[in-house]
């Protein structure tokens, strides 16, 4: 048998057809919601965010990560690879660059406006608040991990171990869930009752005191005023996932 | 033309009992190995924060490019007119069903919590490839479910709708699939407008592979009487979609390469990756595309039922392989959380990370295999699925 011309056009034809309608339809109602938003420039305000000046962020100062950890009951699992991060300390150095000096930032879940995660996710178990932060429903997740793919910052862990809540410090959270996804909530449980979340708290007290908390307000001196300087930016602005946490002196 | 006819299996010899126990064991490993996942949690697998995606997402994505190529197959007599390839294609719909059903048990088997199974037909997230698969999926395993109904009940026109239908839906299916990796925006090695129809290429070449294969295996069990000249015309339709296969990977690799952005990422698939560089030119291009393509396109190999089958395994592996460098380098790669930058963390940020296959995503892997071929024999005792013989003279 040979496959003639007018049969292989026919496949091709079919193929190409399926291949694009689907994506393509996607694709563009994306887009179209894209447009219809209202005066993008105004979308975060009123959103909680976050500005973190580095040059006053230790490279050996942890006390971010380690308030985190105890707030939120992390685990131990003692192995990196399966270890929970909510927040890390990144040391960064430029390339192509001889010697070039290591710093230091901690990155977490930047809550995006476009949050990756929350467009892969099938069940809609990570939706965005209306104030802006981005958060899991762990008893809606069902694990499948598109989002730990989708995100670009590595914001997210899966509960690979069984976690005995026996062990959990503090009551306010609520119990760790295996087999689900989880992330940073910006302690949206001490936001909720006026207190800065945990890591912020930390830094203040123990450490450099560079992370600023709060909401992208108009009319005062907060966040929204340094980000309006100019001096503070995005991790991977380009993506255009717009993240609320900027970081002044990279 | 005369009619072909089709009967069931008498399934009533000691091999056919023997068969039905070994296959059933082998499908029961799938389940199993899910529940032994489900109560030790996923620390058992493969799988770490670095890498979420591992072997059960590979043989996901496999049986269903396995599944889009068989329905493409049945569809062949009625849809393309290729009328000497009708005694196969309930046979080959059945397949498709089968390769489906294994797929979705090998998707939501894998999730953290497999209890959760109806949720994402509760909620519907448009932007989501797993949401909009999951719509995509039921309607195909129901729509193939139809198309053999109709088959079986010769209906004519409407089995031809039917496959037209099945054949743009299996397209779109697994179009899906491969936007599922395609849209990840993030990871340049799976960001592609290609990744769609280079997962439908894969998809008619492996499952052309498949039914090789289980054409010659099931025939020469039961002892019907199939012409080698099909197996022969098989092959050479196996061998054209192996040439898109290459050419999909050729430009996507190429225009990968090109930009300086790129380096990194290129040169740890093509380059300096170990295991996957190995996988990616000795697997995948040498033994799994171009060894069997040479086989079957050239006029004299491309005639002995042996080489064919060796081909048509080798392409069966290649395609696994092909999926596996789809799915696992771009997470073993380490995200650019500053494209300028060096970056080092205590979550491994920076670094290459380790996928490991573990003992029981073998397990997992070989009872998804079980369930289709345990399904296939159970069908063929069952139902009229195969033809008493398949001649290459039939044609008018």
């Amino acid at each position: 048998m040979s496959v003639d011309r007018r049969d292989f056009l026919k496949l091709g034809i079919t193929l190409a057809a399926g291949t694009m309608v689907g994506p393509a339809g996607f694709a563009l109602s994306n887009v179209s919601s894209h447009a219809n938003k209202t005066n993008s420039n105004d979308s975060l305000i009123n959103k909680w965010g976050m500005v973190i000046d580095i040059d006053k962020c230790a490279p050996n100062c942890n006390s971010c990560v380690d308030a985190c950890r105890k707030e939120n009951n992390i685990p131990d699992f003692s192995n990196p690879e399966l270890d929970i991060h909510w927040i890390r300390k990144v040391k960064f150095k430029q390339k192509h660059v001889p010697e070039p000096t290591e710093r230091s930032l901690p990155a977490m879940c930047f809550h995006c406006e476009d949050p990756p995660c929350a467009h892969v996710c099938p069940v809609e178990a990570t939706f965005i608040r209306k104030d802006g932060i981005v958060l899991v429903d762990k008893h809606r997740c069902i694990g499948c991990r598109y989002c730990m793919v989708a995100c670009p910052y590595k914001a997210r862990s899966f509960v690979s171990k069984h976690v005995n809540p026996e062990n959990a410090n503090n009551p306010d959270v609520p119990v760790r869930m295996h087999g689900v996804v989880e992330k940073c909530n910006f302690c949206v449980h001490r936001i909720d009752v006026g207190k800065d979340p945990a890591c912020v708290e930390a830094c203040h007290a123990n450490g450099g005191g560079g992370m600023q908390f709060g909401k992208f307000n108009q009319n005062d001196n907060g966040i929204l005023k340094v980000v309006r300087g100019g001096k503070a930016q995005q991790l991977r602005a380009d993506l255009g996932t717009n993240p609320k946490v900027y970081y002044v002196g990279i | 033309m005369a009619k072909t006819k089709y009967t069931k299996i008498d399934g009533s010899s000691k091999e056919y009992w023997g068969l039905f126990g070994i296959t059933g064991f082998l499908a029961l490993l799938a389940p199993l190995s899910a529940l032994y996942i489900f109560v030790n949690g996923h620390h058992v697998t493969g799988m770490t924060n670095q890498v979420p995606w591992g072997l059960p997402i590979v043989m996901a994505v496999y049986l269903i490019g396995a599944s889009a190529g068989s329905l493409v197959l049945s569809a062949m007599s009625s849809v393309f007119g290729k009328k000497e390839f009708k005694p196969f294609s309930r046979m080959a719909a059945l397949l498709a069903i089968l390769l489906i059903i294994a797929a979705l048990m090998a998707i939501i088997l894998d999730w953290g919590r497999p209890d959760r199974l109806m949720l994402p037909f509760f909620y519907f997230q448009p932007r989501s490839m797993f949401s909009l698969n999951a719509i995509l999926y039921s309607a195909y395993v129901g729509l193939c479910g139809i198309y053999l109904w109709a088959m079986f009940n010769d209906k004519g026109k409407l089995e031809k709708l039917l496959g037209i239908s099945a054949v743009f839906l299996a397209v779109l299916v697994h179009s899906g699939t491969g936007a599922i990796f395609g849209f990840v925006y993030v990871r340049e090695l799976y960001n592609s407008p290609l990744l769609s129809p280079a997962f439908i290429a894969a998809a008619l070449s492996s499952g052309t592979a498949m039914m090789i294969i289980m054409i010659h295996g099931t025939f020469k069990l039961t002892g019907r009487h199939v012409d080698a000249k099909l197996i022969y015309s098989l092959a050479k339709l196996m061998g054209i979609f192996i040439i898109v296969v290459l050419y999909f990977i050729f430009v996507e690799n190429l225009t990968r390469a090109y930009a300086p952005k790129n380096y990194e990422a290129v040169s740890f698939l093509l380059f300096n990756g170990g295991k996957y560089t190995n996988l990616f030119w000795v697997g995948l291009l040498g033994l799994g595309l171009i060894i069997p393509m040479s086989i079957v396109l050239n006029p004299k190999t491309g005639k002995s039922t042996l080489f064919v089958l060796i081909a048509a395994w080798m392409q069966l592996i290649g395609v696994v392989i092909e999926r596996y460098i789809i799915v696992i380098p771009p997470q073993v790669l380490p995200l650019e959380l500053f494209p300028d930058k060096q970056i080092t963390s205590t979550f491994l940020d920076g670094q290459i990370a380790s996928y490991n296959i573990s003992f029981v995503e073998i397990c997992y892997s070989i009872g998804l295999i079980g369930v289709v071929l345990f399904g296939f024999i159970v069908c063929i005792k069952l139902w009229p699925m195969l033809p008493t013989e398949a001649h290459y003279q039939e044609l008018d």
